[in-house]
């Protein structure tokens, strides 16, 4: 804070400002002039720097203001930006930005502006420098222009070329002088097949077989194993996971407090479930943008649809932050940078701020499409401390879902018969009140139910004079201010709650008809904020004779809440007694002690605790309904303010709902105005006319077949991304990939199949050391996934389940409660499935992902690192678990055969996909030497999961 | 943002990407990197200018000391304890937009001036007072985020939301390491909330930068260490395996010669096997005399975990780690010095990192160290000069706090810097968070504003398009 005094002061001086434009300029001259030049300058003026798109050196510079408008508005120095920023009043707009002037001087600026800001400096004009491309241009750039069916090139080595993709790749391969390489051997094919499509390792009786085949007829046996393994259910775990590193999918949301995404599991089934149904990609981008807003004929269908919309919630969502409206931004940013890599190669995210330096992406792009995803609910409520995601109730299908909805029915029904039976106990009640409201006798605390906290246990400020004269009071009397001091004093009660939850909390004051303030403030910090509640002490306290009821609110477990009574700007005595807290669901407990006297009140209250009993058991015993991760319209429906400078409250002007305007080919599809836009903009994305949609994944099915694409940029289309090295066979694949039906295991299908695909692993010529020209195979490192599921196939422990949820213990969390970290942080990893499943937690990651590049979930990654590091080396020496998993291998080993050479080959071909050389058979004899032990094989074992040729896939 | 009003133009300046430089932006981040690096990406790299600095030590205080009761001296708070006045409370003006007026509240200690300097100081951190003329006292910062998550990572990685990497991990980047044994970037003992590995993260930045945790919060000191250094089997055992992975591995390379990026993973073999000896020696302070042991307080039940942190930090400093972060944290939401209520526990936490704090600045001075490592000792935010629930705790304060750095070319006995009477909101030379972390970069050679990488179109900086270098903290 900065003392109220200093401001009043400033303002003070500026009252007396002259009005006469002569006197003005000359004011100008001697006062504002050096103090601009003094102060402001450095930063605002051409010949210096121009921060913020501010000029102070001109009278246009101001007019015109910077990136957050006008500077000045003359004669009202409190509406302008100039003078509140020179004050410090706004946290957010405070300059100079080191040190705040002297008094004096603002002062002199005040009444400069109060004058009318005489200001002669008039020469020139301020423009705004354009920076990103025009929008022209940006649609002549190749991929924001429109899809075309290129000519397939003629080749000179026709008996090559497989189909159009050999040919477009082959063109270039001759035209450079080159040679493609020869076919990789079937060993190599199978692995790599294997490898690529379903993400394990072929087993050695795999290999012979198809080496058998290929021996016979390769084409043929190469088709019918990629056919088999594309109809493989592993096949959409391989792929699947593919996509959830776009999706940047997760189970908790990492950073601040992470918190347990329960259901996001749901997600990474849709994906897998999705890829081994080849839904097509189109739908299966419409259903993550707008699955709750398609049609659904089934609910099965709904189900997914739902689910699928996750890909928009499970962000690493800083739930934390207290700005619920900058959460509410950073969340729209977050979807839409997502979006925007995931589908379309464009950092959109740039354009929050300004118009994309590079691209042309306007910010009034950016904020067209935020307005879509803010008329769209992602936050449960914008009010919690922690904020939390939504769970979607999901339908069930054909007798669940009768069944769910009977229950639901039930317990709708039993729920209005408890607000009915609480109204009649509160009308019973209130009639007690009446009788009880003599002056009272007193109470002790420990008779009364819930948590009571006497004025005794409270922390008090200031004078308060015990006293006992109103009779009704609990413990040992109660305090009052003695109607003087207003203002200095306060009493705090602390609660310490034993579980966090709702609570409704109680004050009891002693009630006088006259001399007690009518406006007693009593403010409440709880979980979800803070209240103030006015309380009229001349009144009776409603319940009891002794206590009112502040609310209900719900507070942390010990954490930070508190009840504060102040004497401040009261109007007679403030009285406080103590404070009662009852959790939620208990109230009923509260008048159990009651006055039996009152027999209408006793059967009311006795009704309300039945009702009460059989919801809960109803709620235990019923069928509970699964719940989704997933977005909805808001009731809301709106176009939003452009974010100067991305600051979100500094607001500019209002911009309609749209898309990248450089991307659009004809008319923008319309929004209705009662819905969010989620669903034409989902369209719009999944439209073969849309230039980047079809050649972004193409070029990451691609990238994932090759290890490179054929734009290594893989996530960014934009100028700044790289140029195609095959423009024309993106087209190509782009075309193809609609023609069937947006079909993604015949695009891969195509691909692998292809002779390009097939070459073998050669040496980079030293005219294309990077291989641009796909002249042959890149040797590819195994990724982390595929470390840990080829060791624990060669262990023999792998376990292949699909789907489903792998998190031990979790379940739904409290996000306010500080237990709701426990699941993540005490997790112990240990189960033995396929890795796609290991539980992907934000802050506590399975260590072998960590150290093999698995790569940063947090952020859309079309294409992970390959980094080569000492830990890596250090993980395979000495991690228990390839300790462990080699231990298990030997045993295997040991079980297949009494011979040594033979266990040797076995040992091999399970973990290497080969047999050993003779070099390779000589060493690992000598080091068994003639007895091995069972650890000596199990050191082999993990030898060999550190060599090179486990490591790299030929 | 507070500074709002910066313009990303002259950040634009820096970035050298206008048109004619896009025909060379035509490349993977991972082939940037692989282009850019040489084949040890950690080797030592030449900063951009005469470096004052060449390492640094963190010292976390996590939960956000109050610097109104440590080292910033704020007599109305004594004079106008327990009045109710006007305060622009930061979180209730978050998340309501209105900020009801709050009870002052004094400082529980002592303050009083100290040294040739006279700096001020309470005596909450009796020890670290006796080295007022070494530290350069910043009175005057401020940063961003209100709960401890955010502004963690603002602390830590230049911003409250986005995934951005840490400043070990650009620092490592900038400069590599001193000692290929050891990592360049080293957290001991972190949290795994308010960010958890976030903050020492290498996000889109090579694998390799990424900060190497020892231990974690809430494990003691004596168990930290480099994960999976030590092998399970005998020496002699762990000598024969490893032979026979050499003896594969020559093999199966001779069969795809000319392959580097093969030769590298069996170097990084080589280099694992190396630090698997001599990590451990630099980790055992068991060959520290007793004197020193006692200097940070090594052996008294209140001092010792952070003690042995401490005195981990020297060692590896002296082994020529860049960036070594120390926490003072815990797993909790409401971490380490976050006295919401009961601000006498900060005299607990005080206890257990004082006499070791001022240990390591006694130590690295007498070693001739404090010359070329900057020492910085600070929270993510402070902490307010009113009592929170009106009661016996202070609430967070981004507004204004107080951290120092000590050695590496910063200048000693300086106090720098003003927050307003109260010691709430920074006024007077303010030094913003990203204004700090230029700072240090500066110190250690680096210009922040050339210090990028280019990822996803853009190239990226810890201070954004932000940070200004406070030149007059230097010698």
């Amino acid at each position: 804070m900065f003392p109220r005094t200093t401001v009043l002061l400033a303002t003070a001086f500026a009252l007396n400002a002259p009005a006469f434009a002569d006197e003005g300029l000359d004011f100008f001259e001697k006062k504002v002039r050096p103090l601009l030049a003094e102060r402001c300058l450095d930063c605002h003026s051409e010949a210096k720097k121009v921060k913020g798109g501010l000029r102070l050196d001109l009278r246009e510079g101001w007019v015109k203001g910077g990136d957050s408008g006008p500077a000045i508005v003359p004669g009202e120095p409190d509406k302008s930006l100039f003078i509140t920023a020179i004050r410090y009043s706004d946290r957010d707009l405070q300059m100079p930005e080191k040190r705040k002037l002297p008094d004096e001087e603002i002062a002199i600026l005040e009444q400069w502006v109060k004058m009318g800001a005489p200001d002669p400096r008039t020469s020139g004009t301020v423009a705004k420098k354009q920076t990103g491309l025009s929008l022209e241009e940006g649609r002549k750039f190749w991929s924001y222009a429109p899809v075309q069916k290129p000519a397939v090139p003629a080749v000179k080595d026709a008996a090559w070329a497989r189909g159009d993709l050999d040919r477009f790749i082959l063109a270039k391969i001759e035209a450079a002088g080159a040679q493609p390489a020869p076919d990789a051997t079937p060993e190599a094919l199978v692995r790599r097949l294997y490898y690529d499509l379903v993400g394990l390792p072929p087993t050695p009786e795999q290999i012979d077989a198809f080496a058998k085949a290929a021996a016979v007829n390769r084409p043929q046996a190469t088709e019918k194993l990629v056919d088999e393994l594309l109809a493989s259910p592993h096949f959409g775990e391989r792929w699947g996971r593919h996509w959830l590193d776009v999706a940047r999918f997760a189970e908790s949301s990492g950073g601040g407090r992470t918190l347990l995404f329960k259901d996001a599991w749901r997600y990474r089934d849709y994906v897998i479930q999705s890829l081994n149904a080849d839904v097509p990609f189109d739908r299966f981008i419409r259903e993550q943008i707008a699955g709750d807003l398609l049609p659904a004929a089934t609910p099965e269908d709904a189900r997914r649809q739902v689910s699928a919309t996750a890909f928009l919630a499970l962000g690493p969502t800083n739930y934390e932050e207290q700005d619920k409206q900058q959460l509410r931004f950073d969340v729209i940013d977050e979807q839409l940078e997502t979006l925007g890599r995931g589908f379309l190669g464009q950092t959109i995210g740039c354009a929050r701020c300004h118009d994309h330096k590079f691209d042309p992406v306007s910010q009034r792009d950016y904020y067209a499409m935020a307005g879509i995803f803010a008329s769209t609910r992602t936050l449960f409520n914008y009010t919690d401390n922690v904020a939390r995601w939504i769970a979607a109730p999901l339908p069930a299908a054909g007798p669940n879902e009768v069944a769910l909805l009977a229950h639901e029915t039930k317990l709708a029904a039993l729920e209005k018969d408890l607000e009915g039976a609480k109204a009649e106990l509160t009308k019973a009640s209130k009639a007690v009140t009446e009788v009880t409201n003599k002056p009272g006798v007193p109470v002790a605390a420990g008779d009364l139910p819930g948590i009571i906290i006497d004025d005794a246990q409270a922390k008090i400020v200031g004078e308060w004079k015990h006293s006992k004269h109103v009779r009704s009071y609990i413990g040992d009397g109660y305090v009052h201010d003695l109607n003087q001091g207003k203002g200095e004093k306060t009493i705090t009660f602390t609660p310490s709650l034993p579980k966090a939850g709702r609570y409704e909390v109680r004050l009891a004051y002693a009630h006088l008809d006259g001399g007690r303030a009518t406006n007693v403030r009593v403010t409440v910090l709880h979980a979800d904020g803070e209240d103030n509640v006015f309380i009229d002490q001349t009144q009776v306290p409603p319940i009891d004779g002794r206590f009112v009821s502040l609310g209900k609110f719900r507070f942390e477990k010990d954490g930070a809440g508190y009840v504060l009574i102040t004497n401040d700007d009261s109007n007679g005595y403030v009285t406080v007694d103590a404070l009662q807290f009852i959790p939620e669901g208990d109230a009923t407990a509260a008048e159990e002690s009651r006055d039996a006297a009152n027999p209408q009140r006793a059967a009311a209250a006795k009704r309300v605790r039945k009702l009460e009993t059989d919801l809960k058991k109803l709620k235990k015993e019923g069928p509970a309904r699964d719940t989704a991760m997933a977005v909805r319209d808001d009731d809301q429906v709106a176009d939003v303010q452009i974010r100067v400078r991305g600051v979100e409250k500094q607001r500019g002007e209002t911009v309609p709902r749209g898309f990248l305007t450089v991307a659009l080919r004809n008319e923008a599809p319309a929004i209705p105005a009662n819905q969010s836009g989620r669903r034409e903009l989902a369209d719009w994305i999944a439209s073969a006319e849309n230039p980047l949609t079809t050649r972004v994944f193409v070029n990451r099915t691609w990238t994932w077949l090759f290890g490179t694409g054929l734009v290594r940029t893989v996530d960014n289309f934009g100028t700044t991304g790289e140029k195609p090295a095959h423009p024309e066979l993106i087209d190509h694949l782009a075309t193809r990939f609609v023609e069937q039906g947006w079909s993604v295991k015949r695009l891969v299908r195509e691909i692998v199949l292809s002779r390009t695909w097939q070459q073998a692993v050669a040496t980079p010529a030293a005219s294309d050391m990077d291989n641009r020209l796909f002249a042959h195979a890149n040797r590819r490192r195994l990724d982390a996934e595929q470390i840990r599921d080829t060791i624990l196939s060669v262990s023999g422990q792998l376990k292949l389940d699909l789907y489903g949820l792998n998190i031990g213990g979790a379940g739904d969390i409290d996000a306010n409660d500080f237990s709701a970290q426990n699941t993540e942080y005490a997790y112990v990893y240990a189960d033995t499935r396929r890795s796609v499943y290991t539980p992907a937690f934000r802050n506590k990651r399975l260590e072998l992902f960590e150290a093999f590049d698995f790569g940063d979930i947090n952020a859309t990654m079309g294409q992970r690192n390959v980094s080569t590091v000492a830990p890596q080396a250090l993980y395979l020496l000495n991690h228990s678990f390839v300790v462990e998993q080699a231990r298990a291998a030997a045993e295997r080993t040991l079980a297949s055969s009494d011979d040594g050479d033979a266990r040797l080959v076995s040992a091999f071909r399970r973990t290497l996909g080969r047999a050993p050389t003779a070099t390779e058979l000589a060493k690992c004899r000598r080091f068994l030497g003639a007895s091995a032990s069972l650890e000596t094989w199990a050191q082999l074992h993990q030898t060999l999961f550190a060599t090179l040729d486990f490591r790299y896939l030929d | 943002m507070n500074c709002s009003l910066h313009s990303r133009r002259s950040a634009l300046q820096t970035l050298s990407c206008g048109f004619g430089a896009l025909a060379l932006a035509g490349i993977t981040a991972q082939q940037q990197a692989r282009a850019a690096l040489p084949a040890n990406p950690l080797a030592p790299r030449a900063p951009h200018f005469k470096p004052r600095a060449k390492r640094v030590i963190f010292l976390f205080m996590s939960g956000g000391v109050s610097h109104v009761d440590s080292f910033d001296h704020k007599p109305r708070l004594t004079a106008d304890d327990g009045k109710m006045m006007d305060f622009a409370d930061l979180r209730s003006l978050a998340k309501t937009g209105k900020s009801p007026q709050q009870r002052v509240m004094k400082p529980l200690w002592n303050f009083s001036q100290h040294g040739q300097s006279g700096a001020w100081a309470s005596d909450l951190f009796p020890e670290m007072a006796q080295h007022m003329d070494d530290l350069c006292l910043i009175r005057s910062m401020h940063t961003e985020g209100i709960a401890h998550g955010p502004a963690t990572l603002f602390l830590h990685t230049g911003t409250t939301t986005f995934i951005r990497p840490s400043m070990g991990a650009w620092v490592s980047y900038g400069l590599g390491t001193e000692n290929e044994n050891l990592p360049a970037f080293v957290s001991l003992s972190p949290a795994l909330g308010n960010g958890g590995p976030r903050n020492y993260g290498n996000a889109f930045l090579p694998a390799i930068y990424q900060g190497t945790a020892m231990g974690r919060a809430g494990v003691p000191a004596t168990e930290a260490t480099i994960r999976n250094l030590k092998s399970p089997r005998s020496p002699e055992e762990a000598k024969r395996q490893f032979d026979l992975l050499r003896e594969l591995n020559a093999e199966q390379l001779r069969a795809k010669p000319g392959e580097s990026e093969l030769e590298a993973v069996v170097n990084s073999y080589e280099l694992a096997w190396r630090m698997q000896g001599a990590a451990p020696e630099v980790l055992d302070i068991n060959g520290e005399s007793p004197e020193t042991l006692a200097l940070y307080g090594i052996g008294e039940k209140e001092t010792d975990n952070f003690g042995r942190q401490c005195l981990l930090a020297r060692r590896m400093a002296e082994s020529g780690v860049r960036f070594i972060q120390v926490n003072y944290a815990d797993n909790s939401n409401n971490p380490a010095w976050d006295q919401h209520s009961n601000l006498k526990k900060h005299g607990e936490h005080a206890k257990a990192v004082d006499k070791p704090v001022a240990g390591l600045l006694a130590d690295l001075k007498q070693r001739g160290l404090l010359d070329d490592t900057i020492v910085w000792w600070g929270g993510e935010f402070g902490r307010t000069p009113y009592a929170e629930r009106n009661g016996t705790g202070r609430d967070h304060n981004p507004a204004g706090f107080s951290v120092w750095v000590a050695g590496g070319g910063f200048k000693r006995g300086v106090t720098y810097g003003e927050t307003d009477e109260f010691g709430h909101h920074a006024v007077v030379d303010k030094v913003h968070m990203h204004d700090l972390h230029a700072t240090i970069l500066h110190a250690l050679g680096l210009d922040h504003e050339k210090l990028t990488y280019r990822y996803a179109g853009r190239d990226f900086r810890l201070t954004d398009v932000y940070g200004h270098i406070v030149s007059d903290l230097f010698t």
